[in-house]
């Protein structure tokens, strides 16, 4: 009897433990809980273009589709994806239907392509792809579904100068080009260090992460010259936590690699992963009296975490761009393409018109304020830093002198630059 | 400090642990406390300190005063302080910390002055103790020494010692004994408690024996141990029917076997045992005996020496081997180690078949389980699980599970707890085992006159010691009580170095 | 005896009553209606024969786990490695069909083989577990939880180091395997007969197994009581390593049917939590493999209709892991009670 309860006790213990992993997901999406932007984000400009057409005259209501990677609320990217949805049913009148948690971790026996087709068995037709899990099964829903139109967000399957190149009619892939973002990020960090090194906390290593390590300090070496120093003498290194998140036991802890950043002379620490924990462990140091910085990444209110230590976050803005392949799917124009949007120079932070936008954080010292805004001039103005001389890590060289990378060359980045230290690839 | 118990009972379930004591001990007397395991001393001693409460009725009076003790924190307030078996404290401290542990009030201890107190203490009692040293790293004797003197500090008047003497060398026994009677002769109670009837004889200025839970003798010095040794376990009774040793062939050979535990030690014992051959080990528990029937089974490796069975050498082998050889071994504890709860009689008797082919053959499980039953006297049915059968019926199925042909039986106390239909009923069935199979049974009993009733020989077992084997027809359970309490050891040959 | 279990089910009644009006009291609480929430997951789950289909998907390998960890159960053992065993059998699984993709061997065949390959795999993997546990004296909980993160670090590593795909490595995982290198599907639905037919065969064999062999007693005897079993006489190191190989096995055999009838190549979360699922549903049917199929099939019904409430309901779809979890507590919970009142009675 006496065993028996102990039994019992036990295995309601695990069960429990059992029921939070089992709820909780494998995939817990930390985030520090934010509250929504509000006068960080710059106010929707007068002049912003209209949709160029209004929904098509009758009584039906375009219903579109979305599938959130993440939780709807996630203050990451999922949550970038959902609120332009809620543009979209402002801006269009049309109807937003979404499940969030699209993960075989989180809905078991799932596939993207199958829970798409509950959607359209709700009334969607059109349905986004928000997330890079969903690359394959975006391109089976989309030849099984032509009637359907398909919106897949950060993939290249239809960019007919891409690698995996397929016609599929009913689809439009959709990035934003937050190089840009990266560049200006990597301009703050260069602006702010005082003592020539810049970490950056990267999530896993594939091209879309190298080449936005690159572009961070293209922009850093870029900044950090015009500031008066020797870029040949900024330190700038990586570090691979091994995903977007932290997975105790899996990944490194980013708090611990954003620690030792801190501690060994790297003032200043460029997220790259899906959440700012460099900021909170920078404000921890500050208070200890250390003079650190950092810059967030994905989310346009991310410095609120801790505003005294962010220098600023680079952030996508779904909205535009959804907009017009929405726009075009009800009035009839639509075209399968692959769209890399880069940010609207007239006004980067327009969320009407902007892609990709940068919001500067409230440690960024005035002087370096003026200079990032000058960076941003230059950039609008023409400047890309994606221009040769460029060597990879290896010393290779990628770009000659004066060689002007194609798109092809950036997105599919295949090493580190020379000069940056970390790794390249996988060991 | 006076103390005196009247008419102290303590029931658990339907047995009596204490039945109406009473007692008294003058102030600075040694109190010795005798009785066999089981007899009720430590629930007497853990009523007097704390630890549980008597049932209503009785009366714990300190030097007149009538006292009402719940906790040992109670008792040590009203002057009681008791020394267990296994010392309490908490190894990873440093001495002086675990002296402080227990002491009331003052959330900062002055250091200094304490550590002065516990010098001062030791130094009166010639203990050497460091206190900056860790309590892990010292042995059971000097723990026994801190918790000594802690008592004392703590303001103890009375000091109750549960079988001290268990596991501290020679020398420490004889410093714990010098510093008891320091101790009485500056007027404090000590209450002795033991089974070792050397040590009581020794030390204790008066002595009572408790058997089955009641007071049954008082004694001053000199001692007459034989008298002792009868109170301890009851009038001797006439033996029964003998019947004469066999001189089959040799089953079990033990060369020079050594054994060894955390506590024990035993060194160089010789044995041979003849098939027909009962082998009855005797000793109080924890003397030695359950590890060497467990080396006979091949559960516990002996350190030294040679296993024979059958003239087979099968030494370091294990138990499985043991088995397939004709060996098979029936623990004490029949739920925890001999039968599997939650399964039925059925599959018991089918697990300890060979089994034949891959599936289960159902309806012969059945069969052969009812046979066995009905041939075991076993009530019960062939799908009751052992749990819900009774203590006796257990042991039945034991032994109906009992493979065949078998060369040697095992036993750890075959019939404990059994009602004495129960107990013939095994035993005249042990025996037909044994004559027809042409086995020996090697068996452990704490209960005196079984074993004289049933071995043919028998060995006897104090802290390690190992005695010659005792033809049991010229012995006498009072030879052997003497014996399992460690005295009278000079004729027999005391295998420890 | 009769008596007894129809009290037991009586007691399994009162607790899955007790767990959904636990679950109805949190829906009331976010201000939702319990009924309409119900409806939803029911019309989501069994409305259709596409749909319940779908609920198929999920129940094969949710099938093949509990088997396997009814196998670890009766031996007496908490194989929370399970999770790690589906991993390392779809890492096999998908290691063996990189191999064949682009040999001669006929596709039927190479799935076969690398079937056998992802059994293998889950057994070599649950080997570990158990040799920490029978030779290293490391609990099978923590040291199958730590081969679980070890076989998420080896998947990630897979899907973004040697197995990346050409162009952008991705979280999407390897690069999907031809057509004719999955498990025929039934026409116009997900659910491969096949896939079927082994989990259904799978949980045959094992109810075989404890039921009417010796070796499923023996295994029970060990996880009843390791040491009267091995007085016994039965090689309690051995079974216990056994029986995780078999539930290794199976686990890996569920990992295989997530290659090669569900994603068609190796993702960074193909086990799906389907080893703890697998531990909740073993759990709630206490040993007795014969209501495997029902609990799993209502676990893996939960899943599946559980979608409809988000998107019609803009409900948390979590909802059915908290009814799951509900359910096992409140199972445990009258357990717990029945065992005081049957004492007291």
């Amino acid at each position: 009897m006496q065993k028996n309860i102990a039994r019992l006790t036990a295995m309601l213990g695990l069960a429990l433990l059992l029921v939070l992993v089992a709820c909780g997901g494998p995939a817990p999406v930390e985030q520090p809980s934010q509250p929504e932007p509000t006068e960080e984000v710059p106010a929707v400009t007068e002049e912003a273009a209209p949709p160029t057409e209004e929904a098509p005259a009758g009584d039906e209501q375009f219903v579109f589709g979305m599938l959130l990677v993440g939780p709807y609320n996630d203050n990451g990217w999922s949550q970038a994806h959902y609120e332009a949805g809620l543009y979209l049913e402002e801006q269009l009148g049309a109807k937003m239907i979404y499940l969030d948690k699209v993960n075989p971790a989180d809905r078991p026996g799932t596939t993207p392509d199958q829970l798409a087709e509950e959607l359209v068995a709700q009334g969607a037709k059109l349905v986004i792809f928000n997330s890079d899990d969903m690359k394959d099964a975006s391109t089976t829903f989309a030849k099984n579904n032509p009637d359907i139109y398909v919106i897949m967000a950060s993939g290249d399957q239809v960019w007919p100068d891409g690698k995996a190149y397929e016609e599929i009619p009913n689809l439009i892939n959709i990035m934003g080009r937050m190089e840009y973002g990266k560049m200006m990020a990597g301009c703050a960090a260069a602006l702010s260090t005082k003592t020539g090194k810049i970490g950056y906390l990267g999530p896993l290593i594939n091209d879309e992460t190298r080449r936005l390590a690159a572009s961070a300090y293209l922009g850093a070496k870029y900044c950090y010259e015009k500031a008066g120093n020797d870029p040949a003498a900024l330190e700038f290194k990586v570090t691979w936590i091994g995903f977007w998140f932290n997975i105790p036991g899996v990944t490194l802890d980013p708090v611990q690699v954003s620690n030792d950043f801190y501690t060994t002379g790297y003032d200043v620490v460029i997220s790259g992963i899906d959440n700012p924990v460099n900021l909170g462990e920078a404000a921890k140091l500050k208070a200890e009296g250390k003079e650190v910085s950092g810059v967030a990444y994905d989310y346009v209110a991310a410095c609120e975490a801790a505003p005294d230590v962010c220098l600023g976050v680079p952030y996508f803005n779904w909205g535009p761009e959804y907009l017009k392949a929405i726009s075009s799917a009800i009035d009839g124009s639509w075209e399968s393409q692959f769209i890399w949007a880069g940010p609207d120079w007239t006004d980067i932070n327009n969320l009407d018109t902007s892609s990709v936008g940068f919001v500067k954080g409230p440690a960024l010292s005035e002087e370096a304020s003026a200079m990032v805004d000058e960076f941003i001039a230059e950039l609008a103005g023409g400047l890309n830093l994606w221009t040769g001389p460029i060597n990879l890590q290896d010393g290779t060289a990628y770009l000659a002198d004066g060689e002007v990378a194609t798109d092809q060359q950036v997105w599919y980045l295949p090493q580190l630059l020379e000069g940056m230290e970390g790794l390249s690839a996988a060991e | 400090m006076n103390v005196e118990l009247k008419n102290i009972h303590k029931h658990f379930g339907k047995t009596y642990a204490n039945k109406g004591i009473n007692l008294s001990i003058p102030s600075g007397t040694i109190q010795g406390i005798l009785g066999e395991n089981g007899a009720g001393k430590s629930t007497l001693m853990k009523i007097l300190s704390g630890f549980i409460q008597a049932d209503p009725g009785g009366e714990i009076i300190l030097d007149g005063k009538p006292v009402v003790i719940h906790s040992p924190a109670d008792a040590i307030h009203v002057g009681v302080g008791m020394l267990h078996q296994d010392p309490l404290d908490f190894p990873p401290m440093r001495v002086l910390d675990n002296f402080l542990l227990g002491r009331s009030g003052g959330l900062f201890p002055n250091r200094a002055a304490v550590a002065q107190d516990f010098r001062q203490l030791a130094g009166q009692f010639d203990f050497s103790l460091d206190p900056d040293n860790y309590v892990d790293s010292l042995t059971v004797g000097e723990r026994q020494q801190l918790e000594i003197i802690r008592l004392l500090w703590l303001g103890a008047r009375v000091l109750i010692l549960d079988e001290p003497t268990t596991g501290i060398s020679a020398s420490q026994k004889t410093k714990l004994f010098a510093t008891l009677k320091k101790l009485a002769e500056q007027g404090m109670t000590i209450i002795f408690v033991s089974h070792k009837l050397e040590d009581v004889e020794n030390l204790c200025h008066q002595i009572v024996v408790l058997r089955a839970g009641e007071l049954v003798g008082a004694a001053k010095p000199p001692y007459n141990t034989s008298n002792l040794v009868e109170m301890m376990f009851g009038k001797v009774v006439t033996l029964g029917e003998r019947q004469p040793a066999k001189s089959g062939e040799v089953v079990l050979s033990l060369r020079d076997i050594s054994l060894e535990d955390a506590r024990l030690k035993i060194k160089g014992v010789n044995l041979d045992v003849r098939a027909g051959e009962v082998i009855g080990l005797a000793g109080l528990e924890g003397s030695g005996q359950g590890m060497f029937i467990r080396a006979c089974a091949g559960l516990v490796r002996p350190v030294g020496g040679r296993i024979l069975l059958k003239g087979k050498d099968l030494t370091g082998r294990s138990y499985h081997t043991f088995k397939r050889e004709g060996v098979n071994f029936l623990p004490a504890s029949r739920l925890e180690e001999g039968l599997v709860p939650g399964l039925s009689l059925t599959d018991h008797f089918v697990l300890a078949e060979e089994p034949k082919g891959i599936f289960i053959d159902r309806a012969a499980g059945q069969r052969l389980a009812e046979e066995r039953i009905k041939a075991f006297n076993i009530r019960g049915t062939p799908l009751s699980t052992v749990e819900s059968l009774s203590g006796g019926n257990q042991q039945r199925a034991e032994l109906a599970l009992l493979q065949s042909p078998l060369s040697l039986i095992l036993l750890e106390h075959p019939t404990r707890g059994l009602d004495i239909e129960s107990v013939i009923y095994i035993w005249s069935k042990l025996k037909d085992r044994c004559r027809q199979d042409h086995a020996a049974i090697i068996f452990i009993s704490s209960d005196l006159e079984e074993i004289l009733q049933y071995s043919d020989r028998v060995l006897v077992f104090f802290s390690g010691n190992v005695s010659e084997p005792i033809d049991a027809a010229a012995t006498s359970v009072e030879q052997l009580g003497q014996l399992i309490g460690g005295k009278g050891w000079s004729g027999k040959r005391g295998s420890h170095a | 005896m009769l008596k007894g279990r129809l009290g037991g089910f009586l007691f399994q009644f009162i607790a899955f009553v007790l767990a959904l009006g636990f679950v109805s009291l949190v829906l009331l609480a976010v201000g939702a209606s319990p009924l309409e929430a119900y409806k939803n997951i029911l019309t989501g789950s069994v409305g259709s024969t596409r749909k319940f289909a779908e609920v198929l998907v999920s129940f094969v390998p949710l099938l093949l786990v509990t088997a396997g960890l009814l196998i670890t159960f009766s031996a007496g053992l908490w194989n929370i490695g399970v999770e790690g065993q589906i991993v390392l059998g779809a890492i096999a699984t998908t290691w063996a069909l990189r191999q064949f993709v682009d040999s001669a061997m006929p596709p039927a065949l190479a799935i076969f083989l690398s079937i056998l390959a992802g059994m293998a795999g889950g057994a070599v993997w649950a080997s570990f577990a158990g040799m920490l546990k029978t030779f290293g004296g490391v609990n099978e909980i923590f040291g199958g939880l730590g081969l679980n993160f070890v076989s998420t670090a080896l998947t990630l590593y897979l899907i973004f180091g040697p197995w990346k795909r050409e162009g952008v490595a991705s979280m999407s995982g390897t690069e999907p395997f031809p057509d004719a290198f999955s498990l025929p599907q039934l026409p116009d639905l997900r659910i491969s007969p096949w896939a079927l037919g082994i989990a259904l065969a799978a949980v045959v064999v094992v109810y075989f197994i404890l039921q009417g062999t010796y070796f499923g007693l023996r295994l029970k005897a060990v996880g009843r009581n390791i040491r009267a079993a091995y007085l016994l006489g039965i090689p309690t190191w051995q079974y216990s390593l056994y029986s995780f190989l078999i539930c290794g096995a199976l686990a890996g055999l569920a990992g295989a049917m997530q290659v090669t009838a569900v994603y068609h190549r190796l993702i960074p979360s193909i086990s799906s939590g389907y080893g703890y699922l697998g531990l909740m549903v073993a759990m709630l049917i206490n040993y007795q493999a014969v209501w495997a199929i029902p609990i799993a099939l209502f676990f893996a019904a939960l899943n599946i209709g559980s979608i409809q409430l988000p998107i019609v309901m803009k409900l948390d779809s979590s909802l059915s892991g908290v009814l799951q979890g509900a359910l096992v507590l409140f199972v445990l919970l009258v357990e717990g009670a029945r065992q005081k009142f049957v004492k007291k009675v």
